[in-house]
């Protein structure tokens, strides 16, 4: 039996997220547990593991059959690069590599604070990625260009 | 589909020379038959900042194609002081004009109007973001004074952090070949990087200087722009700026044969006035031609073939 298994116990069914960079793992749960459908999931939480793929990674073991939608893409936010795998019978039996998403629609929050979507009740924020490699995005109202890691999050508790 | 004028980065090169080609159609027909071309048609200009040309122009503009002008100059009298969301005024309104102007202190106001709208929605200024219907005047301009955009030497000097204008100055000309552009600002109003590293604009010949004298000598183009009060989030900050940059005709003694100096006005030291009686000043030449391609903009967006 490997170390990995001891730290952090195999699941029979249900969704790794796997391939957090270290630090983001908390983040990422954070975000997961804002979901009202997530929060009564039972979550297996795992920090700074050695990887092969990336320095040190953090990993989430949900026993839940699915991520709802736009989960997917706070995750494509949060931590692009992510890998989320479905295991059934402890074995993963679909994975998918979360990328840089092309557009982000109404998860994040515009960092202008002049921003119209800052003031106008009920505009779904819109970004198009201009630079992928960067992580840039630009705001489809201010038209201003931001990182990827300086867009907010607006989680569903929030909205 | 309805059409807007909402960015100059949803435009490329053929939009920008169709404007140009149709202001220059509009502004030769004889007057006559100009004041029929919008009979019957109504423009809504809602402004919620103060403006005295870009208000004027579209009204003169409107009247002078038959057409009629309602709305307001100011937020106070709206009913967006009691609560009314930006997209419910916009919703209210398109029910009385065939076309609305919209000028508002937020960045991307007119964009959230047109996609709330069915009538085509020209943005007359948004926040710090942008202003193509005078960037279209003021290339008309310079297509006047220099025969073509290719190859111009611009100077855009001043606020280039907060201005709308320069913005979309900057990315209307990118879109031409070989334009110089000397940007003269202090520290604080440099132009946002944003702008010059997306688009058509990171394949553009940018220099950056504090200094205006050398950009006076060297190019055919000055664009002068007012540090922007109302922009500071910081006034002492707008003390230090405010009169970083001056042009008067002692200034000009130096100036390269055939520069003009522009100005989206309102000016208020940073052209002196004893320049208006150079040949260099354009900045009025900017205001006359503001109604002509105002005109070509609301005919364009109309549908309607002078």
């Amino acid at each position: 039996m490997t170390e990995k298994t001891l730290l952090i116990p195999k699941i029979e069914s249900g969704i790794v997220i796997d391939h957090i960079p270290a630090g983001l793992g908390l983040k990422v749960l954070e975000i997961i547990h804002s979901y009202p459908e997530m929060s009564a999931v039972v979550t297996s939480v795992g920090l700074n593991y050695s990887s092969s793929k990336i320095a040190k990674k953090d990993m989430i073991k949900l026993q839940t059959q699915a991520l709802p939608p736009r989960l997917m893409q706070h995750l494509a936010m949060a931590a692009p690069g992510v890998s989320v795998k479905r295991v059934e019978r402890y074995r993963v039996v679909e994975k998918l590599v979360i990328t840089v998403p092309e557009t982000i629609v109404g998860t994040a929050r515009c960092r202008n604070p002049g921003c119209i979507t800052n003031h106008e009740r009920d505009v779904v924020t819109r970004f198009s990625c201009v630079d992928p490699g960067a992580k840039r995005f630009r705001c489809s109202f201010c038209e201003g260009i931001f990182p990827i890691h300086e867009l907010e999050v607006i989680v569903p508790s929030l909205v | 589909m309805k059409r807007d004028l909402i960015s100059i980065a949803d435009l490329g090169r053929p939009d920008l020379l169709r404007y140009l080609e149709q202001a220059a159609h509009v502004e030769a027909l004889p007057a006559a038959s100009k004041s029929r071309l919008l009979t019957g048609r109504v423009l809504a200009v809602l402004f919620f900042e103060p403006s005295t040309r870009t208000r004027l122009s579209f009204e003169a503009a409107m009247a002078r194609l038959g057409g009629s002008v309602l709305g307001f100059a100011e937020a106070t009298t709206a009913s967006v002081v009691k609560g009314e969301s930006l997209r419910d005024t916009a919703r209210t309104v398109e029910r009385y004009a065939d076309i609305l102007a919209i000028r508002h202190p937020r960045e991307g106001a007119a964009r959230v109007v047109a996609e709330a709208t069915g009538i085509p929605i020209v943005n007359a200024g948004d926040g710090t973001n942008q202003h193509p219907s005078q960037t279209l005047l003021d290339l008309y301009t310079l297509k006047k004074y220099f025969g073509t955009l290719d190859g111009l030497k611009i100077a855009l000097a001043g606020d280039l952090k907060y201005s709308r204008t320069v913005h979309s100055l900057v990315q209307a000309l990118a879109l031409f070949d070989a334009v110089e552009f000397t940007l003269v600002s202090p520290p604080m109003l440099r132009l946002p990087e944003y702008l010059r590293e997306s688009g058509p604009a990171a394949r553009a010949k940018f220099a950056e200087t504090e200094v205006l004298d050398d950009a006076v000598e060297r190019c055919n183009v000055v664009y002068m722009t007012r540090v922007q009060k109302e922009r500071f989030p910081d006034l002492l900050e707008y003390e230090k700026v405010k009169d970083a940059y001056c042009i008067d005709a002692r200034l000009l003694q130096h100036a390269a044969p055939g520069l003009k100096i522009m100005h989206p006005l309102p000016r208020v030291n940073e052209i002196h006035a004893d320049v208006d009686q150079t040949p260099h000043a354009g900045y009025f030449d900017q205001v006359a031609n503001g109604v002509i391609m105002r005109q070509a903009i609301m005919l364009d967006l109309l549908g309607v073939t002078p």
